[in-house]
């Protein structure tokens, strides 16, 4: 056992009279290896509060429900194709990445790394010190901006300039598809994915802090790639301004 | 307490139900979450941090509320559908303008369906910069990484459901980026499709897909994705909080 973390965990000012009798060793309960802990019963308060929640929620959608009604179009028609054609919501990240390279890189390869490395965070930050706590320290929490700062900058820029001088179409029949729609694509990403990490690197990050940089360059992208596709997308599928739609088309028609 | 209410919560009947006193004491208390099938998925005790708003804000809550309240409203649907290309859109509109308060049923269903992966996602970037995931709760967070995936999934099999151009086009155009993937791409996509493009036999899948298959595996991965919360000593703020006196 070691024993200095006794004497760090359990503080000499406790009130409570019984004494330590064994630490337990990376178990996998909240008691073991704490001091006295500063809790109360679950019951009642936790079932309150859930019940408030309940209440909250069924009643922000039965009035929503009652003011904006669900959408529907024509019966579908195979042979009439709708302009534009846009995915749920959710998956016009997806979408919009179709339009920025191959279709197999930017819907297949880098979505499945993206949920890969989510998976993965806890496997390759594994340090339990500091959990439970929103970004872990004041550095942890400006990093988290910046990062973020930098991504809604960087990527709608990218996203305008890629969509204006498209380099899969300008290097048609100039380079071989494969360097035009895979390779610039994918070097392009990855130098806007990892600058941060490179900036970082200088600062001697541990784990976590690589993890919050990471994270947020991923998180917030994914907003803005879902965002704009389904707010500046419009007919043709090209860039327009949401309230400035041709055609008198809305973008919320498609919830 | 009155009298008569003693003689109920004395009688063998109720003592048969509850196996515990009125819960006024630590022992009664503790007794309420753990002999409780609904209570026992939280722990007895919780750290006063974890019960703040602006540590969770309910999110996990939240998004459980959205799937009950989707079960339901989803199986008052299921009386007025049938998943067939003929008859799938003339339900909707029969639902819309036949049925009393059918058209707020549907308002309600796709309400919180959009609520639901809003709040999965707020959930899992929550879960993110608190650092909760970290040791012992490493598996949880691939649990609910799995849970975030099969709730995209469960609203886009819906998405088809109303069987109008909208639900039409948006399928053919989702799918169409899983016949992308090298290699199984398009036998993936028939085998999603049941064929090679969105018909009868699509509609037949997603539909068996969006009310059997998503909703069971949700089911049966949020009860282990619970479990394990209690499991693992609750949210991480408990260790925060130990952590910090």
């Amino acid at each position: 056992m070691n024993k200095s973390r006794v004497t760090e965990s359990f503080s000499r000012s406790s009130s409570k009279t019984y004494s330590l009798v064994e630490l337990v060793h990376r178990a996998p309960t909240m008691m073991v290896d704490h001091g006295p802990e500063n809790t109360v019963f679950s019951f009642p308060i936790v079932a309150l509060i859930e019940l408030v929640l309940v209440l909250g929620v069924v009643m922000a959608l039965l009035w929503m429900s009652l003011g904006v009604n669900a959408p529907l179009e024509e019966i579908a028609n195979p042979n009439q194709t709708t302009d534009p054609a846009k995915a749920p919501w959710y998956f016009m990240g997806l979408q919009e990445m179709l339009e920025h390279g191959h279709p197999t890189l930017m819907a297949v390869v880098l979505p499945s790394l993206m949920v890969l490395f989510v998976i993965l965070i806890p496997y390759l930050d594994n340090n339990p010190h500091g959990a439970g706590r929103w970004f872990t320290n004041q550095r942890g929490r400006s990093l988290t901006i910046k990062t973020a700062l930098y991504v809604l900058v960087i990527m709608p820029i990218y996203i305008f300039l890629d969509s204006t001088f498209p380099p899969r179409e300008l290097l048609r029949g100039v380079l071989p598809d494969l360097v035009s729609q895979v390779v610039i694509p994918g070097i392009i990403m990855s130098v806007i994915v990892l600058l941060p990490l490179i900036v970082l690197n200088r600062q001697q990050p541990n784990a976590r802090e690589v993890m919050l940089v990471l994270f947020t360059v991923l998180f917030v992208s994914a907003i803005v790639f879902t965002v704009t596709g389904f707010l500046f997308r419009g007919p043709g599928f090209k860039l327009f301004l949401p309230w400035n739609m041709p055609g008198g088309y809305n973008p919320f028609m498609n919830l | 307490m009155p009298n008569w209410i003693q003689t109920i919560t004395n009688s063998r009947f109720w003592k048969s139900f509850f196996r515990h006193g009125w819960p006024d004491n630590p022992l009664d208390r503790s007794l309420v979450m753990s002999s409780n099938i609904f209570f026992h998925l939280h722990p007895v005790k919780v750290s006063r941090k974890s019960l703040r708003a602006t540590y969770s804000f309910g999110l996990g809550v939240i998004a459980l509320i959205c799937f009950g309240l989707l079960s339901l409203t989803g199986l008052l649907l299921m009386f007025y559908y049938t998943p067939t290309i003929e008859r799938a859109y003339t339900y909707i509109l029969t639902l819309q303008t036949q049925v009393p308060f059918g058209q707020l049923l549907r308002n309600m269903h796709r309400w919180a369906a959009h609520l639901m992966v809003i709040v999965v996602v707020l959930h899992l970037a929550r879960v993110f910069y608190t650092g909760a995931y970290k040791p012992p709760r490493e598996f949880n967070w691939v649990i609910g990484v799995i849970l975030l995936l099969l709730t995209l999934a469960a609203s886009f099999t819906g998405y088809l459901l109303p069987w109008d151009q909208l639900a039409f086009w948006a399928i053919t155009v989702g799918t169409s980026v899983a016949g992308y993937a090298p290699g199984a791409g398009p036998t993936l996509r028939i085998f999603l499709l049941g064929g090679t493009e969105v018909g009868q036999e699509a509609l037949t899948r997603f539909y068996a897909l969006h009310v059997m298959l998503v909703p069971m595996g949700i089911l049966l991965l949020t009860s282990v994705h619970l479990w394990r919360v209690r499991k693992d000593g609750g949210l991480a703020a408990n260790q925060s909080d130990a952590e910090d006196r």
